[in-house]
């Protein structure tokens, strides 16, 4: 489903903050594949993620979803096959329109924007019954403004919006990372749902290495732009945290710094 | 409940505040304004009845004010487009001519500024309208197109026009306009002031006409003594900049490429003398003036009108529409009564020039 | 002081009204353009300084090449989409900063609208030709620009509810959302900027028409007036309907908005105001206005409030 080849993205090059992001990065995704992501800060895996979105062209390489050639389009373009969701709440939703208002915009995500209005009389319907499958309540107050919705609904809601049209690839973007326990635990749950019910293909960055080995079918660990660690199957179900720090220090020589992945 | 006292009391903050200013207001033309106002009210209601109850025209209306000229109080709407040394010399002899010729209990002024904003004239001359005002001295261009647009029936005299014509868009134009306008222009015969130039400046070659390209009057200036100009053999060309921020660097340009420079009555140009005059004096280029405030700041001669003599003429002109019931679009547009050769005595003697005998200096104040 | 109030006439502040109401409606149009790219678009758009001025001019020197007024207004709007599009095309395109490329055009429209006019001034008198409306009859301008009004909030209510529409919100609102939704937002961008700045020349034709004359200056400010209409009518509208929030009525108050600026200035210009002092009464009321809400609220529930009632004492 998803195809990278010797992708390499250099920030600032030439200067003093120059900083090999992406160093030759091969990746291959099965279809259905739920693949997290792990690393300390500046391993490289948001840079993936956004490279693989489209945010910014790559400097070399080529990546492929599902067979089609993407190197070349910008984020926009390639909206149709992608479904994202950010780490910031806030910018995933438009905090002026209602949920319905968002909804219809995502449910029209890589068609022709025309003149017919913008909800058609049966998507409502259809709307509030996805709603009521996230189980927030939201579906009762589908003409509220979303800027009024907490942050762990706006992210519900941007997860449900990026699997509305069923897209080829789900991008998580440490979409927990700024919510409460209780609530992160809910929307990974969902995002767990919605994956298997759809049968979708996701990858998943994260800083929470419980999450990574609980989660997904496959765990990538990415380290200075490069994934160095690939497990998946019956060996990732086994893994516990000291066994990826142990592996961790193994492959790059050094130990796992970072208080977040350590202490999560 | 709390907004509107809050309101209420805000209006009374500022009138309150307005009062302590209010003395410099340009109202206090007539002092004995209980008396005004109380005979303005009755006066401005017989005057609304009869304008109401007449065809509509100029004439009509004054001829029914007439009636009643012993004791009637003229209501007189001044919109003025902008501050500015000639507009307001203009403004001063108006009223003094309708003063001295009425008595100053028998004329109260609404003097209205509209700060540079053509469409603050349309603002301006709609309250004129409302408030019925016998009269409307339009004040430069712009204040008279938007007294022309607001009513038809008001007598308007214009002055600092240089060109009614082109203000009103008026073909075949053959000194009266036909309608409810007329008044003074402030255009000194152009080919006076060409001629003025060729004589002090008989070996120059290329003149240089420098003015604001925003402003209509100096346009038209341009055009005409361009023409004149190089009918007598001289090359010309324009120099135009858009508002005072581009004054300096236009007039570098003007004074490298001329042997002389020539300023219309432009607005913009008349604000910034002392710029034009610390470039062009080092150059050594003479600059011909359209009027004196101009030559007086950055200019070596001018065959000079004087703004307050066309504003008095204006005043004159508004007395006879007013109280001898002349008919408004009969009258032709009148020109400055005289015109003055005066030089810059200072500025002269800066640049080496020796100016004629009938030239006056311009007096230092 | 008493001679002051003795002096002013009531009655005439009630006859001044219909001219004031009449010049709102018609810069109301250009507030409706401003809010479209302020509030919508949240792109601080200058180029109506520029725009206002050309639909002035267009619609003028149209109208006196003997074009019926109706064609010549179009030409305006048209006109005005075209500097818009410039505008956008230079932020998109060239990648220069949305304010910026927006002064860069409002300057170069002042040398196309000279070029337009062929001189700084144009005279267009009602007595000559068919004009749409005039300050000459201040009624039947009421009607007109009222009716202008309704027909484009009529049409922009409809155009913000359709798809295109909402990705325009979308984009103004959170572009990175939108971007992930497939909007381009550069698009949009070039959409909601040609709107606006049509919007703003079809105010500018109709101004021109009004006071009888275009000038080359007579935009200068607008994008002031602009936003202080904008922010009346937004402020209105959140006191006085707070809870529903219906985006024709929003719009409606842009346009009340406006016509509050004028009847402001025309009462300033009723009280006889020393006259250099007009534009400075003006900002006060206009401000006083802006804080009655705020006031109220902290009238309610105020930091002074609570410490008054949690006393004085310390632990």
């Amino acid at each position: 489903m998803l195809d990278l080849t010797n992708v390499c993205k250099t920030f600032n090059a030439g200067t003093v903050n120059e900083k090999h992001a992406l160093n030759n990065v091969q990746l291959h995704l099965e279809d259905g594949d739920f693949v997290t992501v792990i690393g300390s800060n500046g391993a490289g895996k948001s840079t993936l993620l956004n490279a693989v979105a489209g945010t910014w062209p790559v400097d070399s390489g080529s990546i492929q979803i599902d067979g089609q050639n993407v190197t070349g389009l910008p984020d926009y373009q390639r909206a149709s096959l992608l479904g994202r969701v950010f780490q910031d709440p806030m910018i995933g939703t438009a905090s002026n329109m209602m949920i319905e208002e968002n909804l219809a915009l995502a449910a029209r995500r890589g068609k022709r924007r025309g003149l017919r209005w913008q909800i058609a009389p049966d998507e409502r319907e259809q709307f509030h019954a996805r709603l009521t499958e996230l189980g927030l309540g939201l579906e009762d107050r589908m003409s509220v403004k979303v800027g009024l919705l907490s942050g762990g609904q706006r992210q519900a809601l941007t997860l449900l919006m990026a699997t509305l049209r069923r897209p080829k690839l789900l991008l998580l973007d440490e979409h927990t990372a700024a919510l409460d326990p209780t609530t992160a635990a809910k929307v990974l749950e969902l995002s767990d749902r919605i994956i298997a019910e759809n049968r979708l293909t996701a990858l998943m960055v994260t800083h929470n290495m419980k999450d990574a080995i609980k989660h997904g079918n496959r765990l990538i660990m990415m380290n200075d732009g490069k994934i160095i660690l690939d497990i998946s199957g019956e060996e990732k179900k086994q893994l516990t945290k000291a066994d990826l720090l142990q592996k961790f220090a193994e492959v790059s020589g050094n130990t796992l710094e970072n208080d977040r992945v350590l202490l999560s | 409940m709390k907004k509107t006292v809050c309101v209420l009391l805000a209006l009374a903050l500022m009138i309150a505040m307005t009062a302590c200013v209010g003395g410099t207001s340009a109202n206090t033309s007539s002092p004995s304004m209980t008396s005004a106002a109380a005979s303005s009210e009755t006066a401005s209601s017989s005057s609304a009845a009869a304008s109401a109850s007449s065809s509509g025209t100029a004439s009509s209306s004054a001829a029914s004010s007439s009636a009643s000229a012993s004791d009637k109080v003229y209501h007189i709407g001044i919109c003025q487009l902008v501050q500015h040394v000639a507009l307001d010399a203009a403004t001063k002899g108006f009223k003094e001519a309708l003063i001295a010729k009425l008595g100053e209990d028998k004329v109260v002024f609404d003097e209205q500024n509209a700060q540079g904003d053509s469409a603050t004239c349309a603002t301006i001359c709609n309250q004129f309208v409302a408030d019925n005002d016998d009269l409307i001295l339009a004040n430069a261009t712009p204040a008279l197109q938007a007294a022309a647009s607001a009513t038809s029936t008001i007598p308007i005299i214009g002055t600092s026009i240089t060109d009614y014509a082109t203000a009103l868009n008026l073909k075949d134009f053959s000194g009266t306009t036909g309608t409810n306008i007329s008044g003074t222009s402030d255009l000194a015969p152009l080919n006076d002031q060409a001629s003025m130039l060729e004589e002090l400046f008989p070996d120059a070659k290329t003149v240089g006409i420098l003015f604001c390209s925003a402003e209509p009057n100096s346009y038209y200036q341009a055009s005409v003594i361009e023409g004149i100009l190089e009918g007598d053999g001289l090359s010309c060309s324009e120099y135009t900049f858009t508002d005072s921020n581009d004054v300096s660097s236009v007039t570098t340009t003007a004074c490298a490429e001329s042997d002389v420079l020539y300023i219309p009555t432009d607005n913009t140009a008349a604000s910034n003398t002392e710029v034009i005059k610390n470039i062009a004096v080092p150059a050594g280029i003479p600059i011909i003036c359209g009027e004196e405030g101009i030559c007086s700041g950055c200019g070596v001669a001018t065959l000079s009108i004087n703004y307050y003599d066309i504003g008095y003429a204006a005043g004159e002109m508004a007395y006879d529409v007013l109280v001898n019931g002349t008919d408004i679009s009969t009258m032709a547009i009148q020109f400055a009564p005289k015109v003055t050769k005066e030089y810059n005595a200072d500025i002269c003697k800066t640049l080496n020039i020796t100016v004629p005998s009938d030239y006056t200096a311009i007096a230092a104040n | 002081m008493i001679q002051y109030f003795a002096s002013l006439n009531f009655m005439t502040l009630i006859k001044v009204l219909p001219g004031d109401i009449a010049q709102g409606l018609i810069w109301g149009i250009l507030a409706l353009g401003v809010f479209i790219t302020y509030k919508i678009l949240d792109f601080a758009d200058l180029t109506v300084d520029g725009s206002f001025a050309t639909g002035g001019a267009v619609t003028v020197m149209l109208v006196l090449s003997g074009v019926p007024t109706p064609i010549a207004l179009l030409a305006a709007v048209l006109a005005g989409c075209l500097a818009g599009l410039v505008t956008a095309l230079l932020h998109t395109m060239l990648g220069i900063p949305g304010i910026l490329a927006s002064i860069l055009t409002q300057i170069a429209l002042f040398s196309i609208n000279l070029n337009i006019m062929g001189k700084a001034n144009q005279a267009v008198s009602v007595d000559q030709y068919r004009l749409v409306l005039s300050s000459r009859f201040n009624a039947q301008a009421i009607l007109s620009g009222a009716i202008f009004v309704v027909l484009i909030i009529a049409a922009l209510y409809w155009y913000f509810g359709t798809e295109q529409g909402c990705a325009i919100r979308a984009t103004g609102c959170t572009p990175s959302m939108a971007k992930a939704q497939g909007i381009n937002i550069n698009t949009m961008k070039i959409l909601a900027l040609s709107l606006s700045n049509g919007l703003v020349a079809l105010s500018g034709g109709l101004t021109a028409q009004y006071q009888g004359f275009s000038d080359i200056n007579m935009g200068r400010g607008a994008i002031v007036i602009g936003l202080a209409a904008v922010i009346i009518g937004d402020v209105l509208f959140t006191a006085l309907l707070k809870k529903r929030q219906n985006f024709a009525v929003r719009l409606g108050f842009v346009v009340i908005g406006s016509i509050l600026y004028y009847i402001v200035i025309g009462i300033v210009l009723w009280l006889k105001m020393p006259t250099n002092d007009m534009k400075l009464f003006t900002a006060i009321i206009v401000a006083i206005f802006l804080a009655v809400p705020y006031l109220k609220e902290r009238s309610r529930s105020s930091f002074s409030r609570a410490g008054r009632n949690g006393g004085t004492q310390n632990a």
